[in-house]
């Protein structure tokens, strides 16, 4: 016979896994599959609804965005010293929208702007974990399983690339930006959800933690030309040719370890590797979207989602006590938030409007939990009450703000990938506590709007220890069919 | 074509969905109303009437009278008549209650949906039971002089599956897999060289027996794999608030004396503070699922670790998939309970509360009445049990599936699948007890034989038949563990100090004799013996006049204590009969320095207490410095805090007493290894395994341990291909790497740069046409980046990152 090349075999095999159901390989070494899918017994896989979008945008306000100082706002008391601190609701006026009748919190003025590309719901419900771990809170919304789980659970965005696979092969089709997951508080707790679990690294973030060094990650190694990394990768490619244990080693390893350096250098020696490059977008839209690294992170993920990304988290990053975490000084914390994700969040939607991608995206905006002036958890928890800014009446500006975990409700807001337009669903209650008081959306049911937008069915469910896991738990999740257009 | 999960979906015969239908879930909702109401006369064996519920299809085939209903027509269908009517001729059940109205609803529903089915349950036995008892197996007639046990087995297997025989590989492809499948480490160009130079024929056995003698090289091998099992590591979820407790000195301790397995066991169900980790599990922050309380971990844990049962389950609801009932995974927490257990059924409370009790009671019972260390001990020597094959398969099928890529039982952690070869896992098994449970004989016994030596057999293709056939062993990836070894070795960069502080040492009486312990067992000079709960803070304070270059103390207490230097917690320990080392060279200053010591007594009453430390601090090469306990110590009733601060300043500071007990005898060993460390004893290359995890080595399949892993991801995958590629750490590694070697070669032409680096990564030297094209990439004067391609190239060779 004669001898293959590398390219011919890697060809070969592809085709033949094709060819496969569901291949004997794979199952050997405890690749998931899908469930049913191994059933030769007239048994079932579960249909897929037909896809409204194509790419998704998390935008993740990591550490508890405070609804009613944002998109769902309360009534409001200016800072006066005195003042009891259970009369405050918001610490912020409402601002007109584009939409009829729909006010959201000043400092919002350009997403309020867009506001009628968008579907607001206003009823989110999380569960209460009891002692408030933002983390842990993180990994139920990231995953849909409160943690512990007996298995390692996939993120949302592993999800959405083991079953939807890349749009374009080049692009990894999970991308992580703005969280560092190294030299952070909890950042083991970090790890647990920021990951494929048990389908594997093929299916993981790929971590950008900061937008502007983004393009380091498909570039070759510091210091080396990309001409000597090329030269470096066809050197490699020979001396696989010429090993003589080749013919030796097991077929189906060898090849697919070589297939994925095949696919890394595909992409570190490609074109799209440019829309990992802010430097290369002009200098007036850079500005449009720099309040930091998280609007630099917006402009990035239009990027990539141009070239063909499946799914993008961009965050403002969780670091305890920072950001969204606000225990103490929260009117002013907010305030400085607002305006880091105000500007970059709205050109994200109109950039995207603009090149004709809105429709088949969907950007979400949401956070593990809200705030409350005085409620840690939901009314009736044992949750430890956390603020650092403990008073009966405000005597200092840092009093003034939304100190407390509040689970009961909280705002999320999508647009795009076939959610209807300026429609607002649920609502909170306008007194305290501010509970949902009408079409409570639990994580599973978000979950499951947002996969069945992706053409994922809420009841998909893989084979782990010979036991289904499914996108939403138990395969229950409902996907609230009045968000779709 | 849109998708992956479409296409799977054409191949489905059944449009009938999955799961949950209109709300109701066949797993959760159906299955307890089927079992609860129609099992006694329609369910397992029982098929009254001609009708079973044993499958979906015998469901639709009906009765002797005909179909019962039809899917998608639940109100019309005879099935829901013979519950809700009130015409007792026909009525189901015959006798007992009816079946509630709002079950009748939801199995209305379940019909009306469609009749979604588990896919692949059946209810009834499975076609397979394991066994629990061990089992004699006869061997077969020896073929061609292959005498091995195994080999007489597998070659008998061959033959009836129309096989060919294995053959045996040549002797350098047999060093490097066994190096790396024994100790994880590459062999050094000299192994090689000296095992192909000798002439002797039992050279494979002797290098076995010199490999499998390698103490601390086996240990900090096996620590991956067990700590993987066992869950164990060095930081991570729990640690931070105590939920979490290691247990590395025990296991590393373990590993390197080869305690028998069933001891081995033992100590970890019924564990000593040292052990105690594993059974306690992770205790979470805030509401945890009633199925992942520490107690429930408990049973899903040694059901999946030492029985490769899956109770994951069982510990929500009766299991699916095998016979595993919610009873069953709530005796065995409670077991471990240490107040009354309540059974949840999927997180909602039953009302019944659990009894202690252990899932073979065919081997014996656990007195549910019995205190909580003694429902313990007597499960670990239920677990134990000589009779409990089950125990001894689990544990050989995993060692087996680390050597030869498979597992008998496969998946390893799925021991209620029939093996490809029941003889061969019921002999290994056996003899596993029979050679007194010592892994590494077990390991031996693999290694020795023709079939560990064998050429690598292809991973079936997906176009083979469906049922697994051995034929030889299968090539393994290295662990994320094994490829920084190689990477730190071949480049010279292992980290200065591993993160855990564990004495790499073999400790053994007798040893280090001409160490002199100076220091003295103290306590407070209150009269009388001390009482139990007893702490006191011992303190000394030192001057330096420079900070030592190297320092190693050796501490321990009678019962426990904790160790803060310079307002920095170095070391915790709570059980009297071990002494630890502990490395305080990156603590010590120049100027004045502190020692605290909380120790504390427990016990019922008043009994002997002590606490002893021993250091020795070097500077440079002559001169050296001791610390000891001894009567200028003194110590207080107070207690410092957490970072080993006094809120105010301690102003009755009292002297010790010596403190009279049986320790420094007992712990001379122990102590004595452990100050030979300040003369250099145990120093060696830090390990991968004992260093926490980073980004590449997560990138290369570490997992993170709040999970049991007994499987390591066999592929590499693009992203961990994109690490290699470019990532910063390994590309730093490559950097200092090359400059290492060029110095360490200086002077020498490409062509015997990359000789030697062949020989150590592959053992075996260049071809002429690798040499030819390497010599093209490094370029024919050699420098530091073309060394540096060189390296990565090697690297990344699948010939060298699969152990094969």
């Amino acid at each position: 016979m004669e001898r293959m090349s590398l390219e011919e075999r890697i060809v070969r095999r592809a085709f033949l896994k094709k060819l496969g159901a569901a291949s004997t390989a794979a199952m050997m070494t405890g690749e998931p599959q899908l469930f049913g899918a191994t059933e030769t017994s007239g048994e079932h896989v579960v249909e897929n609804p037909e896809p409204r979008a194509d790419a998704c945008i998390l935008i993740w306000l990591a550490g508890g965005m405070a609804a009613p100082e944002t998109f769902d706002p309360k009534r409001y008391l200016p800072f006066e010293k005195g003042l009891p601190v259970e009369k405050i609701l918001s610490t912020f006026p409402a601002i007109d929208t584009a939409v009829d009748g729909l006010k959201i919190s000043e400092g919002l003025e350009n997403v309020a702007r867009v506001m009628d590309r968008a579907t607001l719901v206003r009823s989110h419900v999380q569960a209460d974990l009891g002692s408030i771990l933002h983390s842990r809170h993180q990994y139920h919304w990231h995953t849909g399983y409160v943690p512990p789980v007996t298995v390692a659970a996939p993120h949302l965005g592993a999800w959405m690339a083991k079953v939807l696979g890349p749009r374009n092969p080049v692009i990894p089709p999970f991308i992580n930006i703005g969280q560092r997951i190294e030299g952070v508080g909890e950042q083991e707790e970090l790890k647990a959800f920021t990951t494929a679990g048990f389908f594997g690294s093929e299916f993981g973030p790929f971590n950008l933690p900061y937008p502007e060094d983004a393009v380091q990650a498909v570039r070759p190694p510091e210091g080396m030309e990309p001409g000597r990394f090329a030269n470096r990768f066809r050197h490699y490619k020979k001396l696989v040719d010429r090993n003589p244990h080749r013919e030796f080693l097991s077929d189906y390893q060898q090849e697919s370890m070589l297939r994925s350096f095949d696919n890394a250098h595909r992409l570190l020696e490609s074109e799209e590797k440019d829309a990992f490059d802010l430097e290369l977008e002009p200098k007036e839209v850079r500005e449009k979207y720099d309040t930091g690294r998280f609007g630099r992170g917006c402009l990035l993920a239009r990027r990539l989602v141009e070239s063909g990304a499946r799914f993008i988290e961009v965050t403002t990053e969780y670091v305890p006590f920072l950001h969204w975490d606000t225990h103490e000084n929260g009117h002013e914390t907010t305030k400085r938030m607002k305006a880091e994700i105000d500007r970059p969040i709205a050109q994200l939607i109109l950039d995207l409007e603009e090149r004709g991608m809105l429709d088949r995206t969907l950007v979400i905006v949401a956070s593990e939990f809200s705030r409350d002036m005085m409620i840690e958890g939901v009314p009736g928890s044992n949750a430890r009450d956390q603020s650092r800014a403990k008073t009966e009446t405000l005597q200092e500006m840092k009093h003034y703000g939304l100190h407390r975990h509040f689970t009961g409700g909280t705002s999320v807001v999508m647009f795009g990938g076939g959610m209807k337009k300026g429609h607002v669903y649920g609502a909170t209650a306008d007194e305290r506590p501010l509970v949902t008081v009408e079409n409570p959306v639990s994580i599973s049911d978000l979950h499951a709007t947002i996969y069945t937008a992706m053409g994922i069915s809420p009841k998909l469910a893989y084979e782990i220890e010979k036991r289904p896991f499914y996108t939403t738990v138990d395969g229950k999740g409902q996907a609230v069919t009045d968000l779709f257009a | 074509m849109r998708n992956g999960t479409r296409v799977l979906a054409l191949w489905a015969f059944s449009l009938t969905g999955l799961g949950a239908a209109d709300g109701v879930d066949f797993s959760h909702d159906i299955v307890p109303i089927l079992k609860t109401h129609c099992a006694e006369c329609h369910l397992d064996d029982a098929k009254k009437g001609g009708f079973s519920m044993n499958t979906r299809e015998d469901l639709l085939a009906g009765s002797e009278n005909g179909a019962v209903l039809e899917p998608g027509k639940g109100t019309e269908s005879f099935f829901l008549e013979v519950l809700t009517t009130d015409d007792d001729v026909i009525m189901m059940p015959p006798k007992g209650d009816r079946v509630p109205a709002e079950q009748v609803e939801k199995l209305r529903k379940w019909i009306d949906g469609g009749l979604a089915w588990e896919p692949g349950f059946a209810f009834g036995k499975a076609g397979w039971e394991p066994p629990l008892q061990p089992r004699e197996v006869e061997l077969p007639k020896a073929v061609v002089g292959r005498e091995h046990p195994i080999d007489r087995l597998l070659d008998a297997y061959l033959a009836e599956h129309g096989q060919e025989p294995t053959g045996v590989v040549d002797d350098v492809t047999f060093i490097r897999r066994l190096h790396l499948d024994v100790i994880g480490l590459l062999p050094s160009p000299e192994e090689t060289e000296t095992f192909l130079a000798d002439a002797s024929p039992d050279k494979r056995e002797e290098l076995i027996d010199a490999v499998l003698a390698r103490d601390i090289d086996y240990a900090e091998h096996w620590l991956t794999f067990w700590n993987d099992l066992l869950r164990n590591d060095y930081v991570g979820t729990g640690f931070i608030d105590g939920g979490r407790k290691q247990i590395t000195d025990w296991l590393y301790r373990s590993l390197v004396d080869n305690k028998p397995y069933d001891q081995f066991v033992r100590e970890l169900i019924a564990p000593t503070p040292d052990s105690e980790g594993f059974i306690n599990g992770i205790k979470w922050r805030g509401n945890v699922n009633a199925s992942q309380t520490r107690e429930v971990q408990f049973a899903q844990n040694l059901g999946q670790v030492f029985l490769g049962i899956n109770m994951k389950c069982a510990s929500c609801h009766d299991s699916f998939i095998d016979r595993w009932k919610l009873e069953d995974a709530y005796s065995l927490a409670a077991v471990f309970a240490e107040e009354p257990l309540e059974i949840h059924r999927c997180d909602k409370g039953t009302g019944e509360m659990a009894k202690a009790a252990w899932i073979f009671p065919e081997l014996g019972e656990i007195d549910a009445e019995a205190a909580r260390p003694e429902r313990l001990r007597q499960l670990a020597g239920l677990m134990t049990h000589q009779d409990n094959g089950r125990f001894t398969r689990t544990l050989a099928n995993r060692v087996w599936h680390r050597f030869m890529g498979r597992g008998i039982v496969h998946p390893v952690d799925a021991m209620h699948t029939e093996p490809w070869s029941e003889d061969l896992l019921d002999w290994l098994a056996v003899d596993f007890a029979e050679q007194g449970y010592d892994l590494r004989k077990l390991m031996r016994r693999i290694v020795t034989s023709n079939a560990y030596q064998a050429p690598m057999a292809p991973t079936p293709d997906a176009a083979d038949s469906e049922e697994y056939v051995y034929r030889g062993p299968i090539a393994r990836r290295m662990t994320a563990e094994q490829f920084m070894d190689a990477v730190w070795k071949l480049t010279g960069t292992a980290p200065g100090t591993p993160t855990t502080d564990v004495l790499r040492m073999k400790i053994v009486p007798g040893q280090f004799e001409e160490i002199d312990v100076t220091g003295q067992w103290i306590w407070s000079n209150r009269a009388g013996t001390p009482a139990a709960g007893e702490t006191v803070t011992l303190r000394k304070t030192i001057s330096l006049e420079r900070k030592p270059s190297r320092a190693f103390a050796v501490i321990s207490a009678d019962n426990e204590y904790t160790l803060f230097v310079n307002g920095r917690k170095l070391k915790d320990d709570a059980n009297w009969m071990t002494a630890e080392a502990v490395d305080l060279g990156g603590v010590l200053k120049a100027g004045e320095n502190e020692i605290l010591i909380v120790a504390r007594n427990a016990g019922s009453g008043p009994n002997a207490a002590g606490a002893f430390l021993e250091a020795r601090l070097q500077f440079g090469e002559s001169e050296e410095r001791r610390i000891v306990t001894d009567s200028s110590w003194q110590w207080t009733a107070r207690q410092p805090d957490r970072r080993g601060k006094f809120g105010r300043p301690v102003e009755d500071w009292q002297p010790v007493k010596e403190a009279p007990g049986p320790w420094a005898e007992r712990l001379a060993p122990q102590v004595r290894a452990g100050l030979a460390r300040a003369e250099g004893a145990g120093d060696r290359m830090v390990r991968a395994s004992l260093v926490k995890s980073d980004l590449l080595m997560r990138s290369l399949g570490r997992p993170n341990r709040e999970q049991v892993v007994t499987v390591r991801p066999e592929q590499l995958s693009t992203l961990q291909a994109i690490d290699l590629a470019n990532g910063e750490i390994l590309s730093a590694l490559l950097q200092r790497g090359a400059e290492r070697r060029l110095e360490e070669h200086a002077g020498a032409t490409a062509g015997e740069l990359i000789d030697s680096l062949f020989r150590e990564a592959l053992a075996r030297p260049a071809t002429e046409g690798e040499r030819e094209i390497l010599v093209e990439l490094v370029g024919t004067e050699p420098a530091k980046q073309g060394v540096e391609d060189l390296l990565w190239s090697i690297l990344m060779l699948p010939e060298f990152q699969l152990v094969r």
